[in-house]
């Protein structure tokens, strides 16, 4: 796997992925929204934070361990969910599955994905989380959810910060759309990547034929080419409301979160519906151009409810450092989208465990530094000047 | 429309138009004055506000939809006076004022436009503005008041802030000169853009002769390219607040000033019994050390905005430029050069897209921060840490 030897860090891994995926779909993964601000800050607010190192610290018996909902994971970092993983490897969503649960972290599999949630399960076992979309029809999210309480799911992840599509212009200019809308443009992008034709695509074919969305509901279960372009309708789901939440908190007795909550006000609601996890996350920037930094937003949510529930940041992690600036900020975890999602397009299961290695060995390092030995003594004691910019006017 | 299909936010009209225009015309509408600073200053504000979703509140029934004057209109954004319409495209004012009927928002006929203001008022009838640059003759000025007035526009805009011409050096450079003048430069320029010359100056020639400032007063309109010395008679040098009055007493309709960036300029506004300002740096072509338009409209807002209408121009590219200005205390925002490049590419149709594009954008902002009408559209949705506190001049 001469690619993956070549890879040192998620931003090789990123160039790894552009290489071998069509334009279309790297594009899909690796691009954000409109003029890319939320997607850059992300990383800005991440860059900022300036740490110190502490000396004379015997870190010799340090771990990155943790605990996340009573249960231990190998270090604070768990799957996020997407849509893509499927289409960047030959059954990419088992190939990640597979290396997060050797890793010994969580995956979250995504209402988009390609590979039914029951085969997850049992062919990648390890701790898994479902995300979930809701559809106009609530019932059809019902039957999801009672879907994966039966196939031993630990925890269900209510995505609420998509109540419209992101304005992803690329996707258009690019011909690219889920599910698959076979423009000329796009079949002249995979035709120019014959890796990828032949070592995903053509799998499929000679195996399980065109992919399909196989977490949908059955009477949405259409191959990748049977639909039209974009989020399809019945997903459309600017109706969702705290109602919807209180429903899903019944039907669902395992851990339950909120992915997309950056405001203090929605936070302490979310504390009244017994939610047992938020998430703040702006999508990885992929859906309000103008949204703040996760980063920035997290020390007020933390600060508000931190306490009482479980946080997890998402969107711009692409070094353990990160990891360790979150915790300091008061997140127990963080999710990875495209940094693990580069390392499967990569080398499938083995790239993704390679993204993973890399992060945790970062962390790792960063620990190490700062003079850390278990994750519950990170604080912001290990920073210079505060957050981030603010260190900049000290 | 091949070009226009291609274009999927205001910067790719402005890419396209690029393509379609001479040289010096494009830069006449694209660029500003000096060094650009405000021009560049007034994206920057709108970039550093960062905004926060809201999660789970029900916005399907969402709409921006606004009451201004009394009257609803499409969205909170209207079409800023531009004299250079009629360039971009044949007949390209009414071209833009037909879309803005047709998308029921108010458009502005500028005085140097080349379309009459009874040929706008016969075809394109919606809510029709027309914007004053006052004579040194006065009465002349009142001549053109008068005239609008017997047109039926609805509102009537004296620009306030383009006291002397100003500082375009590229104008020169570019050997454009408006009225026209036929440079060397410019003539090789144009030889450039045959597509330009065909379809915009050969169909003047073949129709209507060579465009006029059809808004002028009789004596001074004449045909582009002779009126050396109307400048001289424009100057606005000695234009003060006793013009105002004056203006206030001709005009029964609804009177605004185009240029009040100032608390205590506005609060005489208020005394002069104008019915709305705009708060623009002329879209940073006038002053280059300019103040961001997004920037100075709080405390204008808050001195006046609960005794007379105020309005933003200057720098909207994107829907959530709307919904910022919306939330610091304007009603309606102008858009220039956005609406513009959209005509040089496709005339109306192209008109008519970019507005749609930015409506469009502002729809899903408010949806992503959970506004379901205009008016619930406040800095609630704003994010403010200390450092963007300081960079957004909250």
């Amino acid at each position: 796997m001469a690619a993956l030897d070549d890879c040192y860090n998620i931003f090789d891994l990123r160039e790894a992925a552009k290489r071998r995926l069509p334009k279309g779909l790297f594009e899909f993964v690796d691009r954000a929204s409109e003029d890319h601000l939320a997607v850059a800050d992300n990383r800005t607010a991440f860059t900022d934070v300036k740490l110190r190192h502490k000396s004379l610290v015997n870190v010799s018996g340090r771990s990155t361990k943790t605990t996340l909902f009573g249960k231990e994971i190998a270090f604070p970092m768990a799957i996020a969910p997407t849509g893509a993983a499927g289409l960047c490897w030959y059954r990419g969503e088992l190939a990640l599955a597979k290396a997060a649960a050797k890793a010994g972290i969580p995956l979250t599999l995504s209402t988009a994905s390609m590979t039914a949630m029951e085969t997850i399960a049992s062919e990648a076992g390890g701790r898994l989380w479902f995300q979930l979309y809701v559809w106009r029809r609530r019932d059809l999210s019902y039957q999801i959810i009672e879907r994966a309480k039966a196939a031993g799911y630990e925890a269900l992840i209510v995505t609420v910060d998509s109540a419209v599509s992101g304005n992803r212009e690329y996707n258009s200019r690019n011909g690219f759309a889920l599910p698959f809308n076979p423009s000329r443009k796009f079949l002249m992008d995979v035709a120019a990547h014959p890796g990828w034709l032949l070592g995903v695509m053509g799998r499929y074919l000679a195996t399980i034929g065109m992919p399909a969305h196989e977490n949908y509901p059955a009477e949405f279960q259409g191959k990748l080419t049977s639909g039209i372009a974009g989020r399809r309708p019945e997903m459309k789901v600017d109706s969702l409301n705290w109602e919807d939440i209180a429903t899903f908190r019944k039907m669902w007795p395992g851990i339950l979160m909120l992915k997309g909550v950056n405001r203090v006000d929605d936070a302490l609601k979310a504390l009244n519906y017994g939610v047992d996890g938020l998430i703040v996350s702006n999508h990885g920037g992929r859906n309000m151009d103008s949204a703040a930094a996760t980063l920035r937003v997290l020390p007020e949510i933390a600060d508000a409810v931190g306490d009482k529930t479980t946080i997890i940041l998402d969107s711009g992690v692409r070094r353990g450092s990160d990891i360790v600036k979150a915790l300091a900020l008061g997140a127990k975890a963080v999710l990875t989208g495209r940094a693990t999602l580069y390392g499967t397009a990569v080398g499938g299961e083995a790239g993704a465990a390679k993204a993973i290695g890399i992060l945790k060995t970062e962390m790792d390092k960063t620990m190490a530094y700062t003079g850390y030995n278990r994750t519950d003594e990170i604080s912001s004691d290990c920073f210079f000047g505060g957050l981030g910019a603010n260190s900049r006017s000290v | 429309m091949s070009a226009l299909d291609d274009c999927y936010n205001i910067f790719d009209l402005r890419d396209a138009a690029k393509r379609k225009l001479p040289k010096a015309m494009f830069e006449f509408v694209d660029r500003s004055t000096e060094d650009e600073v405000a021009l560049r200053n007034n994206r920057a504000a709108f970039e550093r506000i960062k905004l926060r979703h809201r999660s789970l509140v029900d916005v399907s029934g969402r709409s921006t939809k606004t009451m201004l004057f009394g009257k609803e209109i499409s969205a909170p954004m209207a079409i800023a006076p531009t004299g250079a319409a009629g360039l971009c495209w044949y007949e390209g004012e009414l071209e833009l004022a037909k879309a803005a009927a047709k998308m029921k928002i108010p458009f502005t006929l500028a005085t140097g436009a080349m379309t009459s203001m009874e040929k706008i008022a016969k075809e394109a009838n919606f809510r029709l503005w027309f914007q004053l640059y006052v004579w040194k003759q006065r009465e002349l000025s009142y001549q053109l008041i008068e005239r609008a007035k017997n047109n039926g526009f609805e509102a009537l805009i004296v620009t306030t802030d383009t006291i002397v011409p100003p500082n375009r050096e590229y104008n020169a450079k570019n050997g454009l000169n408006l009225p026209f003048s036929p440079t060397p430069r410019f003539t090789m320029d144009i030889m450039q853009r045959p597509g330009w010359f065909i379809n915009v100056l050969m169909k003047y020639l073949t129709t209507i002769g060579m465009p006029r400032n059809e808004n002028y007063p009789e004596p001074y309109r004449r045909v582009i390219g002779q009126d050396t010395f109307a400048r001289e008679v424009m100057r606005q040098d000695s234009l003060n607040w006793d013009d105002v009055k004056i203006f206030r007493d001709k005009w029964p309709g609804i009177l605004m000033l185009k240029g009040i960036n100032r608390v205590d300029d506005a609060l005489k506004a208020v005394s002069a019994g104008v019915d709305g300002i705009v708060v623009s740096n002329h879209g940073g072509r006038n002053m280059d050390s300019a103040a961001a338009t997004i920037d100075m409209l709080p405390e204008i807002a808050e001195a006046v905005g609960d005794k007379i209408t105020v309005l933003l121009d200057s720098g909207i590219r994107r829907g959530s430029d709307i919904v910022k200005a919306v939330a610091r205390g304007a009603k309606c925002v102008l858009t220039g050069r956005a609406t513009l490049y959209g005509t040089a590419v496709g005339g109306e149709a192209g008109a008519n897209k970019a507005i749609n594009i930015i409506q469009t954008e502002m729809n899903k902002t408010m949806a992503y921060t959970g506004c379901n009408r205009v008016d619930e559209i406040t800095t609630d949705i704003f994010f403010a840490d200390r450092e963007s506190n300081r960079m957004a001049g909250v």
